[in-house]
């Protein structure tokens, strides 16, 4: 025991001295060096793992924040891509509302009734043929023939206008025909297409002067079969063909014709 | 040569931390560990051991020798004297816990209150996170001192 107490007390003592004397001690900083040194050998794998995990830190930060910088760039590519929805839709509605032209029905024949009527506005207007024309926002006919200052509509309910057609529910084609006595009929039906009553028939994609998505009006009636194995349904114009005082045109455009 | 490997995986453990954290006295443990195992007459290559091992310490992580070289001979000092001071019957495994952990606590309670870096509050904190290391490696080593005890006397 007394040895015991005899040896710790000595290495209390050199301890001691050392923390008292070193700052004394120019060599002293020799020695750390030369410690530091000889330890940096054994202490090499630790430094390396410390630098990979520290390397692994970064990356992971990095990694974390161009995640967040992908996210913010989604948000505002999704806000752009509604600005931009927003203004092309405030673009078209401009260029439609400068395109579509009022016009009031000047003269209707008694014996024509069914199939024309004339407007007030012509070729001075920017009204060719061709031209779809409208009662509210529905198809009502076609300009047939124009004046300078006229223009001659020939009706939907016409024996003689055909208009290529989809009915948009099953996106059958078809042609729209009037029977010259106040009728529309939906023609060139194959049978068994499941088309039902309510169903909604706009223009088909045959033309650039009529454009497509042109609603025209809903089937009402049942199927009639033919020989040919296409069957006709009975429409019910959207437009009021029976009571027409004011209809609009949508003009000539070339940048749409191109 | 056990003790050295664990001053140098005390060492590498300070060295992965970046010197940053405070790492659990492994080496002291160990010491520690060895005086209640062995016969009396190595404990004088125990308290110089703690010496070299606090010298060297002190040379690689704090510059000026002789600070964790008074602790951990003050360290095994204590330990020597309070195992021979407890009776045969005082031995138990709380006790014997408790002389680790307090082993663990010396040099870290001097550490706090001596000028280093950081602010004093994250120095609490670290001291904290260190014991929270301590304790189970404490047990741990309680654990197979007991075992050890129980083959010993089987």
């Amino acid at each position: 025991m007394t040895r015991e107490w005899i040896h710790g007390l000595v290495a209390l003592t050199v301890g001691l001295f050392l923390l008292g004397a070193s700052p004394n001690f120019a060599v002293l900083r020799n020695v750390v060096d030369l410690v530091g040194n000889v330890l940096s050998i054994p202490e090499y794998p630790a430094v390396v793992l410390r630098e990979f995990l520290r390397d692994l830190y970064l990356w992971s930060g990095s990694k974390s924040d161009l995640t967040r910088q992908l996210e913010s760039l989604r948000d505002e590519n999704a806000k752009l891509q509604i600005v931009n929805s927003v203004l092309t839709a405030e673009r078209i509605r401009a260029e439609l509302d400068t395109r579509m032209e009022g016009a009031r029905v000047t003269l209707r024949e008694p014996h024509a009734w069914w199939n024309e009527f004339r407007i007030d506005k012509g070729l001075n207007d920017g009204v060719i043929m061709g031209l779809p024309v409208f009662q509210n926002g529905f198809l009502v006919g076609r300009v047939s023939s124009v004046s300078s200052f006229s223009s001659w509509v020939e009706l939907l309910t016409s024996s003689s206008l055909m208009i290529p057609v989809v009915v948009e529910e099953t996106r059958e084609l078809g042609v729209v025909v009037g029977d010259g006595e106040g009728s529309v009929l939906l023609t060139y039906i194959p049978e068994a297409r499941g088309i039902e009553k309510g169903m909604k028939v706009s223009t088909a994609l045959v033309s650039e002067i009529l454009p497509p998505g042109i609603p025209i009006g809903y089937v009402v009636g049942d199927a009639e079969p033919s020989k040919s194995g296409y069957v006709t349904y009975r429409l019910t114009p959207g437009a009021s063909v029976g009571k027409l005082y004011s209809v609009s045109v949508l003009k000539h455009s070339r940048s749409i014709l191109r | 040569m056990m003790h050295v490997a664990c001053w140098l995986v005390q060492d590498m453990l300070s060295v992965l931390t970046g010197g940053i954290l405070r790492i659990p006295e492994i080496f002291l443990l160990s010491l520690v560990y060895r005086l209640l195992t062995q016969e009396r007459d190595m404990n004088l290559s125990v308290i110089w051991g703690a010496f070299a091992g606090g010298l060297f310490w002190d040379l690689r992580w704090v510059g000026i020798p002789g600070f964790f070289t008074l602790s951990y001979v003050c360290v095994v000092m204590a330990a020597i004297w309070a195992w021979n001071a407890l009776p045969a019957s005082g031995r138990t495994p709380l006790v014997i816990f408790f002389m680790f952990w307090a082993a663990q606590l010396v040099s870290p309670v001097l550490s706090l209150f001596f000028p280093g870096r950081g602010v004093a509050a994250s120095r609490w904190v670290l001291f904290a996170v260190q014991q929270g290391c301590v304790v189970p490696l404490a047990l741990l080593a309680a654990f197979f001192f007991v075992r050890r005890m129980k083959d010993h006397n089987a």
